[in-house]
């Protein structure tokens, strides 16, 4: 109330006084028109930090003229009604957003881009299917042994000569070697194929391939396992990313591991992606040492 | 192309239209509140207010003076586009699953839903293009649907000759506009796969239709005889015309909206397909909606299309000039014999 008071009738507040200073008065914009048919505006304005700035445009005019429905003409010009109602007009950031730019041109033998995106990964295991040749234990036909015409003629070959004739046949093949003909049960480190040293390491020949395996290392703490596979994923497929978490904290602990499909593609990622801003720390990116 | 994403909705878009000069978009959702929106920007006009049910179906009339609008609140409303005054309401005993006016604005077709102890009706009402006329309580016309499953869709062919409705079990029949006599049926969809959507080309000489059969169908309209076939991979929920220039047909669909949960958007295959209306070959899809694509509408004009998603978005694209290039070999040769 005090302040009421103080105040004179007719008289303001000091901060609200609003007599042009002549110092900071901001002149009218100029135009100057140019020969080349162009137009120059120099503007003078105080910006968003209240400083003074002058602003000069060179703009072309040119007139397009643009034929228009009279009736949409005339629709334009309705008062908004509804929520919009007294809203100016141009479109409001609530209800109205721009997407992202989309490319569409139409094409002939249009294919989805979900399975172009597939199909090399088919290629791929087709090529494998291709390059693994089946050959049969009892006739050496190219068939599996179950789809021999002789399987219940013929021994299979390798047992028939007592010598085991495949290399490639994987644990879960057939148990020769030991307890040919036998049903008896042969555990798995004694099979054939299986290597002699028993207390071998874990994970046999499922071993995984560590000769695509880059180790990560300075990466950020607030680094996320999606965020790596983003930046390696430019190189190359990635088949594993394993980021080091503090089990307590739930933060990372600054190294990781990443797995490509393809050695290539690590070693070119490798060479990029060291010295890698992320995050504020700079990744250093080598190949990972096999396990001792 | 920049889609312009329309979200004055709160929930699942079923039916978008364009005004006749295609400056227009109206939307429903499953909020109770039409929209209308300028095309060119996405500017919003303005929303009408009075429903009070999910509404599932919109059309403006070829002046873009009057509005109709139903849904599940059993109503079906009149509204004058430029003030969003309610001129009219229609009730019912069910819900309304779809209006249309004819080519001349001078009627309104409705379609009831089928619930227990109510069959499908379609109702035919007398239009006064006047906003401030008073409109008719009487229905000019009323077609029982008795020995045909459920109606799902309708519309007015050219002329206003027949009626055209599309029905649940994937069968499409047509009757006499003036006697409400069933002329012709036809099962042009897979049996018991629900026909979802009925639109016209610019002369409503042929419509195509669409099903959860994952194809979509041109039909004559005089015939019922199916002229081409699109088979996508998804079940469509729309399907459109694009109109002169371009002899496309786009499709709109995905996996049905309580299966989406447990798919990405990538396998949903939430998309607008785009087909060559002639060769019946996809051309382009483009990509976008979070949800299903319940409805797409192309502008008369063909220079832009919308597609109202179950996601809650409209998004209008306007096309660029690829799409107006593109022209198959033959056409290409066809031109230039013809010396263009």
């Amino acid at each position: 109330m005090a302040a009421n008071v103080q105040n004179q009738p007719g008289r303001t507040d000091w901060a609200d006084d609003e007599q042009p200073d002549l110092a900071t008065a901001i002149p009218p914009p100029q135009i100057t028109r140019n020969k080349d048919g162009t137009e120059t505006i120099v503007t003078v304005f105080i910006n968003e930090d209240g400083k003074r700035v002058k602003r000069t445009q060179r703009i072309r005019r040119t007139v397009v003229k643009k034929r228009e429905n009279p009736r949409v003409a005339e629709r334009r010009q309705w008062a908004k009604i509804g929520p919009e109602a007294g809203k100016p007009a141009g479109p409001r950031p609530d209800t109205t957003t721009l997407g992202e730019n989309i490319i569409f041109r139409p094409q002939v033998g249009f294919k989805s881009g979900q399975k172009e995106e597939k199909a090399p990964e088919e290629d791929k295991k087709a090529d494998q299917l291709k390059k693994m040749q089946i050959k049969c234990r009892i006739c050496s036909g190219d068939h599996f042994t179950t789809k021999c015409p002789f399987k219940d003629t013929m021994a299979p070959e390798g047992e028939a000569a007592g010598a085991p004739a495949e290399v490639d046949s994987g644990p879960g093949g057939d148990a020769g070697g030991l307890g040919v003909g036998g049903g008896a049960y042969v555990p798995v480190h004694l099979r054939k194929g299986a290597s002699g040293a028993t207390g071998d390491r874990m994970g046999g020949k499922f071993e995984r391939d560590d000769l695509a395996t880059l180790r990560v290392t300075n990466v950020s703490e607030f680094a996320e396992e999606s965020d790596l596979r983003e930046i390696f994923e430019r190189h190359g497929r990635v088949t594993r990313v394993f980021l080091a978490k503090d089990r307590e904290t739930g933060r990372a602990k600054g190294f990781a591991f990443v797995s490509y499909a393809d050695r290539i593609d690590a070693s070119r990622a490798c060479e990029r992606v060291d010295g890698y801003g992320f995050g504020h720390l700079i990744l250093k990116v080598e190949f990972a040492k096999k396990a001792t | 192309m920049r889609p312009i994403l329309l979200s004055g909705h709160e929930r699942a878009l079923t039916q978008v239209k364009f005004s006749k000069e295609g400056d227009l978009i109206f939307s429903v959702s499953k909020d109770h509140i039409p929209s209308a929106w300028y095309s060119a920007n996405g500017e919003r006009f303005g929303a009408y207010k009075g429903h009070q049910g999910a509404l599932w179906t919109v059309d403006v009339d070829p002046t873009t003076t009057l509005l109709a609008t139903g849904g599940a609140d059993n109503t079906m409303r009149l509204w004058e586009v430029k003030t969003g005054r309610e001129l009219k309401k229609w009730e019912f005993p069910t819900s309304i699953r779809r209006c249309e006016f004819s080519e001349d604005g001078r009627q309104l077709l409705g379609v009831t839903e089928k619930r227990t102890g109510q069959l499908s009706n379609v109702v035919v009402y007398d239009i006064n293009p006047d906003p401030d006329a008073e409109q008719t309580d009487e229905e000019s016309l009323r077609i029982v649907v008795e020995e045909l499953p459920r109606v799902t869709v309708a519309g007015f062919s050219s002329l206003g000759r027949y009626i055209i409705t599309g029905h649940d079990n994937g069968s499409v029949a047509q009757w006499d506009a003036k006697t409400g006599e069933l002329l012709n049926e036809v099962y042009s969809h897979e049996d018991g796969m629900s026909v979802t959507d009925l639109q016209w080309s610019a002369d409503r000489t042929y419509f195509i239709t669409a099903s959860k059969d994952k194809t979509a169908k041109l039909h004559d309209t005089q015939t019922l005889e199916v002229l081409k076939t699109y088979v996508a991979d998804t079940p469509l929920n729309s399907a459109a015309i694009c109109p002169s220039p371009t002899e496309y047909v786009i499709l709109g669909g995905g996996q049905a909206a309580m299966d989406v949960t447990t798919t990405s958007a990538r396998q949903g295959k939430f998309e607008a397909r785009f087909y060559h209306k002639i060769f019946e070959e996809e051309i382009g899809r483009v990509r976008g909606h979070f949800g299903p694509l319940n409805y797409v509408a192309v502008s008369p004009d063909g220079k832009c299309y919308c597609s109202g998603g179950e996601d809650g978005y409209v998004r209008v694209h306007h096309f660029d000039p690829p799409y107006f290039d593109f022209k198959y070999e033959v056409e290409k040769e066809k031109q230039r014999e013809l010396g263009f």
